[in-house]
């Protein structure tokens, strides 16, 4: 996969909180059609990184471009044009508990004001739901769900929107290894299907093995190392070499 | 916790919950207005809680006059029943009653439900899709809230003064018409509006009250149990601190 | 999205029910107050409100047809009080209606009753001024009938001790029982009847000087036959004569008067004798004269009985024997 346009740009990105200063200096750069795994222990500041992408919090310095437009400075309404084009999955799913399976994936739809009628909306459901395979999930309540039932449900609501960017975060996180399996396939399936690029949180070595082009290792806030897995498997700084070997024993 | 600390601590709650409210009140007039969801709230806040407000409401019209009768009798005042009740009911009693376990049905439920959503991102994941979760959960809570506990405690007036009636007729016979007369004649514009118009505080407390406990949830379980805890005491201490301002002022204003 | 209208069907008949409630309640009030409906101003001066305020009733013959609007104060005597009437009345008040405040019930609000008077008058006009009736106050009322009360207990108290001075008095029934007293009265009525003759003659007397004087005698008589003085003269003659009639009836009256009393006295329909001859009276006289009578009967039993105790035997003998030393002595 040679990279060839970047979608998302990030250069000295400084975010603390109190005297934990979380991202120190943090520089990196996403193309198109390429799945980028953060790699990082917990706590490193995977997840706030993930989310001063979205907007969802603000950085300290630093800027950060997506789709070469700089969303420190935007109003709601501007970010929001911006979301409806970067997917975020969510470590917990983030399903609407007071909503059906339906309604969960109508609510980004309806919301980003998006033109579409009734038809469409329930077309695209119905695709989104096929793609994950859990179009019978239909009517369903997310809590009468299982927990790889309710991430891939999740998923398809990132889907839904057909986003060119999408994030996620832990994706493989509270789930077997089967399941967790069984959700990478489907990641790495989405991304040959719509082309999308991909930004993905994880200390799953698993995860990062099959989903990777490229990985980044974050550490003490900053970018520590970058390369491809088979090159980072063999790095020989012990900070790096941590992650593999966690993999090994298992 | 030294007290030092913990008088720190709710000097900087009062804070943020009155950054809160200003929060609300910015969001509150600025488009885009989630119609659809505020009747939605609306439909939950205040017509679910109708039957719990009715029964509670009918039990106290009827506890009350029953209360009232031994001395009234002693007074020989017997006949005034039906005029003491209707005030006590519309001015104070209706209100603060509704007011209370609305609290504690509203507050709660709102409190554990954006708690919980807030723990599971639900709230992240609605700023994501392209919703101000804020408009969205809070103004539409709040705002059914201050609109429905004034109706819910109209209609509690209503419902407890048909249990006084009944209460009434418990030990001697006054016909609905006559009793209905002489309420409206002891009551006065007075009696009425400053109880109805301190409903929408009322509404409005326990709205915020429970949105502010939710939204700022602590992750975890607890937390959510908290948060759901704290906005039902907290409203409710809210509510009676409201009642005492209200009735200074009207006394001030001379409504009284 | 059934569901969703039904919801909105119940949303929407729960907060029509709770508006048309409060609607219909603040209506009813404020019907009651007489704020809707055509009315029309009427006003009164009172010296006293009596605590009368705005938003009391105003009645007509028993029945509510307004409000009390608003209470003026004029200037320090005089307080003027607006009402709203019901238009439907205005009919049938009249200018000379009177207007007075009382209380409704003894503890009850005050109200403003309007009372129509006997006499014809046009029927009342937007704005007029009606007179006041001096009601009376509750207040008052009650301090007077507190008053009253109290002047009723000295009264009693009063009447209580006089008539037990009247009873324990014997100077009072001697001079009842007098026989003297009618002659006295009729020695005065005598008295009287002979001054009145005295005073018949002086008048007599005085007459024939003013005829002396009318028929020009001297040059007093000069001076007197101008008429307006003779006349003024003749007036004061005939007041004398009045006297002298007057005094000659009240004699007549105590005369009568004294007649009555005697007669009371002897045949007994009257008071006096009433007082005198109450059997009822004499029965409980005779009773505790009785009671007295036993009392010193048992009084001398006991001395008796003492006479033989043991203890006073040699006492009484010793008393004996001086008795019968001192009748010997005495012998």
């Amino acid at each position: 996969m040679t990279p060839s346009e970047s979608v998302m740009k990030i250069s000295h990105l400084y975010k603390s909180f109190g005297n934990n200063h979380v991202l120190i200096d943090f520089n990196f750069e996403l193309y198109k059609g390429e799945n980028v795994v953060v790699l990082g222990k917990s706590g490193s500041g995977k997840s706030v990184l993930i989310k001063c992408i979205i907007g969802l919090l603000k950085p300290d310095e630093g800027t950060i471009d997506v789709f070469d437009q700089c969303i420190n400075d935007m109003d709601d309404t501007e970010l929001d044009k911006i979301r409806a084009k970067v997917g975020f999955l969510f470590q917990s799913n983030a399903l609407y508990d007071s909503m059906t399976v339906r309604e969960n994936l109508e609510f980004p739809l309806r919301r980003h004001w998006i033109e579409v009628s009734q038809e469409e909306v329930n077309n695209m459901v119905m695709e989104a739901l096929e793609d994950v395979g859990l179009a019978h999930t239909i009517d369903m309540m997310p809590i009468e769900l299982s927990g790889g039932m309710r991430k891939r449900i999740a998923l398809a609501r990132t889907l839904i929107l057909k986003p060119d960017i999408i994030l996620y975060d832990e994706p493989t996180t509270g789930l077997d290894s089967i399941t967790g399996s069984e959700i990478i396939s489907l990641m790495i399936e989405i991304k040959k299907k719509y082309n999308t690029s991909s930004l993905i949180i994880s200390h799953d070595m698993n995860c990062v093995r099959r989903a990777s082009d490229r990985v980044v290792v974050l550490y003490d806030g900053t970018c520590y190392a970058a390369g491809t897995y088979a090159e980072l498997q063999h790095h020989t700084d012990p900070k790096v070499k941590q992650f593999f070997e966690q993999e090994f024993k298992q | 916790m030294s007290n030092q600390t913990r008088f720190q601590a709710f000097l900087s709650e009062a804070g943020e919950l009155s950054r809160f409210a200003a929060r609300f009140f910015a969001q509150c007039f600025r488009p885009r207005y989630e119609v659809s969801e505020f009747i939605r709230q609306c439909y939950i806040i205040g017509y679910q809680s109708l039957p719990l407000v009715g029964l509670t409401g009918f039990i106290m019209g009827l506890v009350l006059t029953l209360q009232l009768r031994p001395s009234m009798v002693d007074y020989g005042v017997e006949s005034q029943l039906p005029a003491i009740v209707g005030i006590a009911i519309v001015r104070e009693i209706g209100p603060v009653i509704t007011a209370l376990i609305f609290a504690g049905k509203i507050g709660s439920s709102i409190g554990a439900e954006l708690g919980s959503m807030k723990v599971t991102e639900q709230i992240d994941a609605m700023e994501v899709s392209g919703t101000n979760p804020f408009k969205y959960l809070v103004v539409t809570r709040v705002m059914a809230a201050v609109c429905m506990l004034p109706i819910l405690s109209v209609l509690s007036d209503a419902i407890s003064l048909y249990g006084a009636y009944l209460g009434v007729n418990v030990r001697g016979a006054t016909s609905f018409h006559l009793f209905w007369v002489e309420v409206i004649d002891s009551l006065a514009f007075n009696d009425v509006l400053p109880a109805f118009i301190k409903t929408f505080f009322f509404g409005f407390a326990v709205g915020i009250i429970g949105c502010f406990k939710g939204y700022n949830s602590k992750k975890g379980t607890e937390g959510v149990g908290h948060s759901a805890n704290s906005a039902v005491v907290l409203s409710s201490v809210v509510i009676f601190i409201l009642d005492l301002l209200a009735v200074q002022i009207t006394d001030l204003l001379g409504f009284n | 999205m059934a569901k969703q209208t039904f919801n909105n069907v119940r949303l929407g008949a729960f907060v029509l029910a709770g508006l048309t409630f409060i609607i219909v309640l603040l209506y009813l009030i404020g019907k009651n107050q007489h704020l809707f409906g055509s009315s029309f101003v009427l006003k009164v001066q009172l010296d006293n409100v009596q605590g009368l305020k705005s938003g009391n009733n105003v009645r007509y013959a028993g029945i509510d047809v307004g409000t009390v609007k608003k209470i003026n104060i004029l200037n320090d005597t005089t307080m003027q009080v607006e009402m709203v009437i019901d238009e439907l009345v205005k009919p049938v008040i009249r200018k000379n209606a009177i207007v007075s405040i009382r209380t409704d019930g003894l503890v009850g609000n005050k109200v403003v009753e309007i009372s129509s008077s006997k006499t014809p008058a046009s029927p009342v006009e937007d704005g007029d001024v009606l007179s006041a009736r001096k009601s009376i106050d509750t207040d008052e009322m009650l301090r007077t009938l507190s008053k009253t009360n109290n002047d009723l207990a000295i009264i009693t108290e009063g009447l209580k001790t006089t008539i037990g001075k009247i009873n324990n008095s014997t100077a009072l029934w001697n001079l009842l029982n007098e026989e003297g007293i009618p002659n006295h009265l009729k020695k005065s009525a005598y008295n009287i009847h002979q001054a009145t003759d005295k005073a018949n003659r002086m008048i007599a007397d005085l007459q024939s000087i003013v005829l002396g004087v009318k028929n020009g005698k001297g040059s007093l008589g000069a001076i007197v036959t101008d008429t307006a003085l003779g006349q003024n003269l003749n007036a004061a003659v005939l007041k004398i004569k009045e006297v002298g009639d007057q005094a000659d009836r009240l004699s007549q009256q105590i005369s009568s008067a004294v007649k009555g009393i005697q007669k009371d006295i002897d045949q007994g329909p009257g008071t006096v004798n009433a007082l005198l001859k109450d059997s009822a009276m004499a029965n409980k006289l005779n009773r505790s004269l009785e009671n007295i009578q036993k009392g010193t009967d048992g009084f001398n039993q006991n001395m008796e009985a003492l006479k033989h105790n043991f203890f006073f035997r040699g006492y009484f003998r010793k008393l004996e024997k001086e008795k019968k030393k001192q009748a010997e002595q005495n012998q």
